[in-house]
């Protein structure tokens, strides 16, 4: 398989309860080999549902996808066997957690030699051996969570779906898993990856989806999207020397007339700061303000959004569901 | 060498699943009942048809009723698999539902089989060794088989269509007990039966497998037994192909 070679393609995917009711709609976008996409959206915003579509247990009512090049609604054991699937609902074995990975591996085919040192090798990524031998119910819930994707990763894969894979975890052993999917990817394993926690999809994506009420409402790279949908921003300026009230009033009244979503933290004679959407036009009318007075701008600093700010102003825009497939950024 | 599909998911169901203390009750039972019931009513019942002793009546009973325990244990694989989402995980890896369903039921047959060489070894002590024809034998796990694709095709399908774990083994213990006691498996039907009890005896598949086995260890096999015999593989098909449509129909996602 070479690197450009497309992994998935959603095309118009979609699940309806009832004609009137549907949990997905219209999803498009695109998966090549070693890309991770980040499925991002609030509770009930249809992330786990696209999961469930993809990973065929739930048959699609509009559109399709298309999984190693074949239609989605014809997949079957030969497209699964190439798949890893993390669900959101914890699944186990009886068994003890060793156990659960080795049996998992031998479900899957993988020889006797092979599971059992790619057991090891999980047990100690996910820093699990400690608690190789008890029973994964008696794991806390951050515990069973990196037991769940440590199991997953015990077979073969090219295509791997985490649906919330690090919730419960603690930052240290969520930086460790997003370093080894991120290794893997280059090694050219593509991930689906849903999640809350926007600084890991940030880290890890190469692009993100942020679905809203069941429909794609843009997807692209982080970037693109903080650049996008940044919302305002902070922007903190220093003058040469303290500003007179009636200078003060000048500036804040041009900056109040031309700065959409202008907000005005403080200003403290020599010290300005505000909030804007349009932060970089202000910075221009600062200079061009101060320039004539003779003004000497010392420094001036805009703050880069981040992917957090860029989904709240997204979901916040608009709470009733656009109309089209989404808005493709790049 | 990698297994077939089927033969993995059935290791896997014997691997997982069932603790130890849940087989020695499944098993330890009956085994206990062949021993203590049996010698106990030995001594009030002087003989039972062509069957001799009570011990000897009992136990061809008791080693028909093992499809249920394999049926019921399949059974409990399922409704786990269902409650801990292992149904979906296995559903989205290189399995179809129909190997699910069939790995289901040879697990049944298997445990079934299990059970009636536990039952043979209790027994072997107290009613000595069935002198049995190939045949015989045949006939016995035929009917074993048969009985376990009925029993685990019914409690599949009801598992199927039930999103409560509650509900489910509520059922499922209620069925074992009436299916078990409303048959020929403890006692026998004979003309002084009261008209409706036997009705509803004969109306009980178990009560055809109990009979067949017994007419195998006495040697009295016949033609109402290859009545009999219909009556089950029919009665499992239609067991199966309602498991098939269960399955077909399956809403995977949370149960309580």
């Amino acid at each position: 398989m070479s690197d450009d070679e497309q992994v998935l393609r959603v095309d118009k995917l979609g699940f309806a309860y009832t004609p009137e009711r549907f949990a997905v709609r219209d999803l498009e976008f695109e998966l090549k080999r070693g890309e991770v996409f980040g499925l991002l959206g609030r509770n009930g915003a249809g992330k786990t549902t696209t999961v469930r579509l993809l990973t065929t247990l739930l048959p699609p009512t509009e559109g399709t996808a298309y999984l190693f090049g074949k239609d989605l609604r014809k997949c079957g054991r030969a497209e699964r066997a190439r798949m890893g699937v993390v669900l959101q609902a914890e699944s186990l074995d009886f068994v003890s957690v060793e156990r659960n990975l080795t049996l998992y591996a031998f479900l899957w085919g993988v020889p006797r030699e092979v599971a059992k040192s790619r057991a090891e090798e999980m047990l100690a990524l996910f820093e699990l051996d400690p608690m190789r031998k008890r029973k994964p119910w008696s794991l806390s819930g951050g515990e069973r969570r990196r037991f769940q994707v440590a199991r997953e990763l015990m077979h073969p894969m090219e295509l791997l779906f985490l649906d919330e894979p690090t919730v419960g975890l603690d930052a240290l052993t969520r930086k460790r898993i997003l370093e080894y999917l991120s290794k893997r990817a280059k090694d050219g394993l593509s991930i689906v990856f849903t999640t809350h926690i926007l600084q890991e999809a940030d880290q890890l994506c190469d692009r993100i989806g942020v679905m809203q009420n069941g429909r794609l409402r843009a997807h692209g790279p982080p970037a693109e999207i903080k650049r996008r949908y940044r919302g305002a921003r902070t922007v903190e300026a220093g003058f040469e020397r303290s500003l007179t009230p009636a200078e003060q009033a000048d500036l804040v009244a041009i900056l109040a007339r031309e700065g959409e979503g202008f907000e005005l933290i403080g200003f403290d004679r020599g010290e300005l700061s505000f909030r804007a959407r349009n932060a970089e036009d202000l910075v221009a009318e600062i200079s061009r303000w101060a320039h004539p007075r003779d003004i000497d701008v010392e420094r001036i600093s805009v703050r880069e959004a981040t992917l957090e700010e860029a989904f709240v102003t997204l979901v916040s825009e608009d709470s009733a569901p656009p109309t089209g497939p989404g808005e493709a950024l790049l | 060498m990698k297994l077939p599909p089927v033969l993995r998911l059935v290791a896997r169901n014997f691997a997982a699943n069932l603790d130890p203390i849940t087989l020695l009750v499944m098993f330890g039972q009956p085994a206990f009942l062949i021993v203590i019931l049996g010698t106990m009513f030995n001594q009030l019942i002087p003989s039972v048809g062509s069957s001799g002793s009570y011990i000897a009546f009992l136990v061809p009973g008791m080693i028909a009723s093992q499809m249920i325990t394999g049926a019921v244990l399949a059974g409990r694989v399922f409704w786990l698999d269902r409650r801990w989402a292992m149904v979906e995980q296995i559903f989205s890896g290189p399995f179809i539902r129909a190997e699910y369903l069939a790995a289901l039921l040879v697990t049944a047959l298997l445990f079934s089989l299990v059970g009636v060489g536990i039952m043979v070894l209790v027994a072997l002590p107290l009613i000595g060794v069935p002198g049995l024809s190939a045949v015989e034998l045949a006939v016995i796990l035929g009917t074993i088989a048969l009985g376990s694709l009925f029993f685990g095709g019914l409690l599949i399908s009801i598992g199927s269509r039930i999103r409560s774990a509650n509900l489910y083994f509520t059922i499922q213990s209620l069925l074992q007990y009436f299916l078990i006691f409303i048959s020929t498996v403890y006692y026998p039907v004979s003309a002084k039966t009261p008209l409706a009890l036997r009705a509803i005896v004969y109306a009980n598949p178990l009560t055809y497998a109990a009979d067949t086995v017994r007419d195998a260890f006495t040697h009295t096999f016949g033609s109402g037994d290859l009545l009999a015999g219909g009556i089950l593989a029919g009665l499992a098909a239609a067991a199966f192909f309602l498991a098939v449509l269960g399955f077909r129909s399956l809403e995977l996602g949370p149960v309580q």
